[in-house]
């Protein structure tokens, strides 16, 4: 499933640069994650817990950085499985600056499997996007504090 | 002296309610679920999530000391049993090896990896969730025509290319055809993927008597006998100590005319835990590891003369065929190409099949089995020629048609037409729609910008499947008709009905042939213990076949009693008539029951003849019956959405005499809805990783009753002359009538836009984006 | 597939029930979305207390210019009730294109919008009709509108111990024309788009309208812009096309195997145009 889309930070792009990359922000961004814990250069192992409405999932999952181009692009790539199922996403972030911030915009590739891809194929492009849209709100929050 | 018997009113040929509904109904058969048993325990079989992987290790210790957990086995623990049987060969046909469960490599989602057995259901869920298989995920291949790519992951390493198997067949002289032809037209047309959704799932209870070294296997299945001769030697069992029951069994279609992994897994548990076991697929695991139907890539092309007479057709089929072959699986496309002629007169025929793997659930025989694809093809092509040569679809059909005088014809394919008469239903379809004055409203609502569209198929098709030298266990059928000492008639089928009505057409049959109330004759069927070996109920061929053999063993009890009536009565010419049998000479009459009570007893019996009244017949099919018929549908296109309405369907069908036109209805009208389901509704469809999408009903469209059109049928009546009963077999023909109806009749309607095919199925977005494209 | 152990209770009434909620048990209405998740294992609630045994939310009352429905109200009874269907007959219509007759038999109003699926039915017409949920925990009680409560897929502005009480629509007389038009998914039956409309004549041109949309974006949303677009006009054909046109103009709309995002934006014009249409010919 493609995805695509754009969420803008309040902060100057190579502060987001950073602070997209830091693992300490990536893991409060993350549902239900805790703290990631580094298992090579920019690769980092997490605990994910995703809840949807009644769903409730916990999922063993890995997060890499790759093809880094600062302060504007880099790779973000997620791989998550548990019972419900497991997920793959591979994405593009492109960071520009705005009047009053940046802008980051994302395209990649979701892949889910198991059960959850077997419920609803209408639910996997909305929550996808919920589920993204909820990321950079929380990455905005926790940045926006670690900025002040 | 003669006298006139005056006959009771013959129940052949008559609408005669169920025999089978009562307890359908009213919730009282049992299916495999109801079979409970004491100290019965619950297996939950753990399945791949990824479509290719090796696997690296399983660790069962967390499943194994779950609560109530008796048992866990993987794949090291039953490599040994023999594999799932693939009963098709073809030359070169490569056959992956196919064990019950998972050893080294998964190939498919789905793919059974370990079984974990508990006391309930339950827990048994519960362990299975904590069984760790630790898989080393590959690039999958979904696609046929990719998996024959150059680069493409190889679905078994063994075979890089993907091919399982090369077929070409000729005939005529199909490259003179090309050479005179006037108009060649060409296209690619797909028979999609398909999900047979049987509304019960497969299921299985195993029990194994240790004392006595017998096995007894409770499955649905539409082939008995076959499934306990192939299971009995996955196991090394004797077969004569494996009984293989069928309860009742909540749809087939096709699915269930086969042997899977499940069957001897549960054989393989009973054994080693010493108590019964139950497996019910859950509807998520039917729709993973059952197998589909249909998996085509058609390109055909079709070579004519201007006036519209088919001068040859080539046909190459790229044929899914998943990651392994089950029973039929690599036979199903070859029934595409002996059908690939249809209905009309032509000798030149080219087909190529390339039998591809890819890593998705096997595909195999589901209603129709390689029918529908080829009349869908031929059919589509029809209309793509009189489009071409704007000629009407009814007439260029018409002159095409194989004629009156050339029966029994000889098909290009090597096939031989028992008897036909082609142009009477399409004749009787287009009176029945008015079809002139469609066409004349047609061109009305076009003025209006409206979309009308009529569509028209006439189909031939092969069923009563078969002469057993075509066939792959044999295409025979049994039956042993008894009469009790008290009159009542039981008779045992080798068929194996599983909704197409036997019990009661069978009991029709021996009514009118005995004389007897159709309330004291009992069919049983599905237990191998009971009923004598049997090749099942599929292809159409369970009246055709069994009732054939049916009829002749009634014929040899006839003749019996006619013995004990010359004895009794005064002559061997008798009427058998309201319970009676009827001396024509005299008019004295004894009951049946009398003479068959005289049977048993014995006190007196006909020189040369044995007490008791019971015949067993086996009847091998001289051919295949053909049966045939049009099916016009008149579509509304929503020119803002896409979406089609169907306005009406007329079907004509002829399928030779008709035993119970209640239930002949009945096959028509839920063939044309699997139809319809292929037209408009349904694919299987998986991604690139070979996660199935349509994983569930929840968006897997299979027809609903309110989207249902009303369904015109009606019938012509051609007999066959390959059986006694005339009869040609109708369980199919509906569902390979109508997809090409259907895609006929909406292209039909977007002719003015200059479309002059669209893939099934149809979507309204599909429908929409073909409109709007050509109308920018 | 089958689920994984729970324990259930039956609340005595609602009081008890707002406690095992607040001791940490899950809502269990009609079961028609929990139930599947649970046996698919998708959901494992450790306890379920039972919503609709709660005989006190199952109602249907007029009070001044207003229609209060309780929570557990089935499908089947908003579908049927002659109150609902003479003083606001876009609920009852709504509520019959849900799913099947077994869903409707079984699904309660109060349940549907909690859950907040982005393709159900109900949200398009309570926020066409502006209503108002009335949502009680075992301490306070507050009211929220529509507009406020839809927040996203699954998400609604009730709190962790919060259940709807009651739902609160206006009472209407024939003056107002309401309709609801979908587009049914083949397989599930839910909302590829569903368009609810509720407008209202003054001197012959369209004084108020409001078009709610499900079943295209996240969440349930009013059209303001084609509202906007209708408001004063006398609703030619001209007029309701070029409103239509502006219901899911801009709106992120989801996408999946039945219906990509443009063609669902598509839809959804043709639909309100229906919708809309059809609202205003109810217009006495």
């Amino acid at each position: 499933m493609r995805i695509s889309g754009s969420y803008s930070l309040p902060l100057p792009q190579e502060r987001a640069y950073q602070l997209l990359q830091d693992p300490e922000v990536l893991a409060k961004a993350m549902p239900g994650c805790e703290r990631l814990e580094k298992i090579a250069e920019n690769e980092y192992r997490m605990k994910m817990k995703i809840v949807l409405a009644s769903l409730a999932g916990n999922f063993d999952s890995k997060v890499k950085i790759a093809d880094q181009t600062p302060p504007s692009s880099f790779r973000l790539l997620v791989e998550g499985s548990g019972r419900p199922g497991f997920l793959r996403g591979d994405g593009l972030l492109k960071l520009t600056p705005t009047g009053n911030g940046t802008e980051v915009s994302y395209e990649g590739d979701v892949q889910v499997g198991g059960t959850i891809a077997a419920v609803g194929q209408r639910l996997l492009d909305g929550t996808a996007k919920m589920l993204i849209r909820k990321f950079f709100e929380s990455l905005s929050q926790t940045a926006t504090a670690a900025s002040a | 002296m003669a006298t006139t018997i005056t006959k009771v009113e013959t129940l052949v040929g008559k609408r005669i309610r169920r025999r089978e509904d009562p307890r359908l109904i009213t919730g009282t058969a049992t299916y495999v679920e109801d079979i409970q048993m004491p100290g019965m325990h619950y297996a939950a079989v753990v399945r791949s999530p990824h479509a290719a992987a090796k696997i690296r290790s399983i660790n069962t210790q967390a499943a194994s000391e779950a609560p109530g957990v008796v048992a866990v086995f993987t794949g090291k623990d039953t490599e040994k049993v023999g594999p799932v049987p693939c009963g098709a060969s073809l030359p070169g046909l490569r056959v992956p090896h196919h064990h019950i469960l998972a050893t080294q490599r998964v190939y498919f989602v789905g793919h059974p990896v370990a079984v974990v057995v508990a006391r309930d259901r339950y827990l048994a869920q519960d362990a299975a969730d904590l069984v760790e298989v630790d898989y080393d995920i590959l690039p999958a291949v979904t696609e046929p025509e990719r998996a024959l790519a150059q680069g493409a992951p190889a679905v078994h390493p063994e075979w890089p290319d993907n091919t399982a198997f090369n077929y070409h067949q000729d005939g005529g002289d199909v490259d003179k055809a090309f050479a005179e032809a006037e108009v060649v037209v060409k296209q690619r047309i797909i028979s999609q993927r398909l999900i047979p959704t049987a509304m019960e799932t497969r299921g299985v209870v195993a029990e194994w008597r240790a004392a006595d070294r017998q096995l007894n296997i409770y499955t649905s299945t539409q082939i008995p006998h076959l499934v306990r001769t192939l299971v009995a030697g996955m196991l090394a069992l004797e077969e004569n100590r494996v009984r293989v029951i069928t309860p009742e069994v909540g749809g087939g279609f096709g699915s269930k005319l086969n042997v899977y992994a499940e069957e001897a897994l549960m054989g393989f548990v009973a054994q080693q835990i010493n108590k019964p076991v139950k497996w019910i697929e859950s509807r998520r695991e039917n729709f993973l590891c059952t197998i589909h139907g249909r998996g085509h890539v058609d390109y055909y092309e079709l070579a004519a003369k201007r006036d519209g007479a088919i001068l040859g057709i080539k046909l190459k089929i790229i044929q899914d065929l998943g990651a392994y072959h089950q029973l039929l699986t690599p036979a199903i496309p070859t029934l595409s190409v002996l059908m690939m002629p249809g209905i009309y007169n032509t000798p030149n025929v080219r087909a190529d099949i390339v039998g591809v793997f890819t890593n998705c659930v096997p595909t195999d025989a589901y209603r129709g089995a390689g029918r529908p694809e080829a009349t869908h093809g031929i059919e589509r092509m029809v209309d793509i020629l009189a489009d071409e040569l704007n000629l009407d679809p009814a007439e260029i059909r018409l002159k095409n048609f194989v004629p009156q005088e050339k029966f029994p014809y000889q098909t290009a394919t090597g096939l031989t037409y028992d008897s036909g008469d082609y142009a009477a239903p399409l004749k009787k379809a287009l009176d029945i729609v008015g079809y002139h004055k469609l066409r004349q409203e047609q061109a009305d609502l076009r003025k209006q910008g409206k979309w009308l569209g009529v569509g028209i198929s006439t189909y031939g098709e092969i069923c009563a499947i078969g002469p057993s030298p075509a066939t792959p266990a044999g295409g025979w059928e049994s039956a042993t008709v008894k009469i009790e000492p008290s009159g009542k008639v039981t008779v045992m089928t080798g068929a194996c009905p599983h909704g197409q009505g036997e019990e009661t057409t069978f009991a029709q049959i021996v009514a009118d042939e005995l004389g007897v109330s159709i309330d004291d004759v009992l069919v049983i069927r599905g237990d191998t213990a009971i009923v004598q070996y049997g090749i099942g109920t599929f292809g159409s061929r369970g009246t055709a076949i069994g009732g054939t053999a049916l009829y002749f063993a009634l014929q040899d009890l006839k003749a019996k009693i006619r013995k004990f009536a010359a004895l009794f009565l005064d002559s061997e010419d008798v009427t058998f008539s309201g319970g009676e049998v009827i001396s024509n000479a005299s008019g004295k009459s004894k009951s049946l029951r009398e003479l068959a009570a005289a049977s048993y007893r014995a006190m007196k019996l006909p020189p040369n003849t044995e007490p008791g009244l019971v015949a067993t017949r086996f009847w091998e099919p001289p051919n295949f019956t053909f049966p045939f018929g049009a099916h016009i549908v008149v579509t509304e296109i929503d020119g803002q959405t896409g979406e089609v309405k169907i306005r009406r369907y007329v079907a004509v069908d002829d399928c030779g005499n008709i035993i119970n036109p209640l239930i002949v209805d009945g096959q028509v009208h839920g063939g044309i809805a699997q139809g319809l389901g292929q037209a408009l509704w349904e694919q299987a469809v998986y991604d690139e990783n070979g996660q199935l999408l349509t994983g569930e009903l929840m968006d897997y469209a299979v027809p609903k009753a309110h989207r249902m059109p009303w369904i015109e049928s009606d019938h012509t009546t051609t007999p066959s002359p390959v059986n006694p009963l005339g009869v040609k077999g109708v369980g199919e023909a509906g569902t390979i009538g109508c997809s090409p109806a259907v895609v006929n009749s909406v292209v039909d309607a977007l002719s003015p836009l200059g479309v002059r095919h669209i893939d099934m199925p149809l979507t309204p977005e599909k429908v929409w984006n073909v409109m709007a494209g050509r109308r920018s | 597939m089958i689920p994984q152990k729970f324990d259930y209770a039956v609340p005595k009434n609602l009081d008890d029930a707002l406690q095992l909620l607040a001791s940490g048990a899950k809502p269990l209405a009609g079961g028609m979305s929990l139930i599947p998740m649970m046996k698919l294992r998708l959901a494992a609630p450790e306890r379920l207390v039972d919503l609709a045994r709660l005989k006190e939310l199952n109602y249907i009352r007029e009070s001044g210019n207003e229609l209060h429905i309780g929570a557990t109200t089935t499908h089947y009874d908003v579908e049927s009730s002659a109150l609902l269907l003479r003083k606001c007959p876009l609920l009852p219509e709504t509520a019959a294109a849900i799913g099947d007759l077994q869903v409707r038999n079984m699904g309660t109003i109060g349940g549907s919008v909690a859950h907040a699926d982005p393709a159900a039915d109900y949200p398009a017409a309570l926020q066409a009709l502006e209503a108002k949920f009335v949502l009680k925990s075992g301490k306070a009680e507050r009211t929220v509108a529509a507009r406020d409560f839809f927040v996203d897929a699954f998400t609604t502005a009730l709190g962790p111990d919060e259940i709807v009480r009651e739902v609160v629509v206006p009472a209407e007389d024939a003056a107002t024309g309401a309709f609801y038009a979908k587009v049914e998914h083949p397989a599930s039956g839910f909302a590829v788009v569903g368009i609810a409309v509720r407008a209202r004549r003054n001197a012959g041109r369209i004084g108020f309208v409001r078009i709610g949309v499900t079943g295209v974006a996240n969440c349930s949303y009013l059209a303001a812009a084609a509202e906007a677009a209708l408001e004063g006009k006398l609703g030619s054909d001209a007029d309701i096309e070029a409103a239509a046109a502006l219901v899911a103009g801009g709106v992120d709309a989801n996408s999946d195997l039945y219906a990509s995002a443009d063609y669902r934006r598509h839809l959804a014009a043709v639909y309100a145009a229906r919708a809309i249409a059809g609202a205003l010919s109810r217009c006495a």
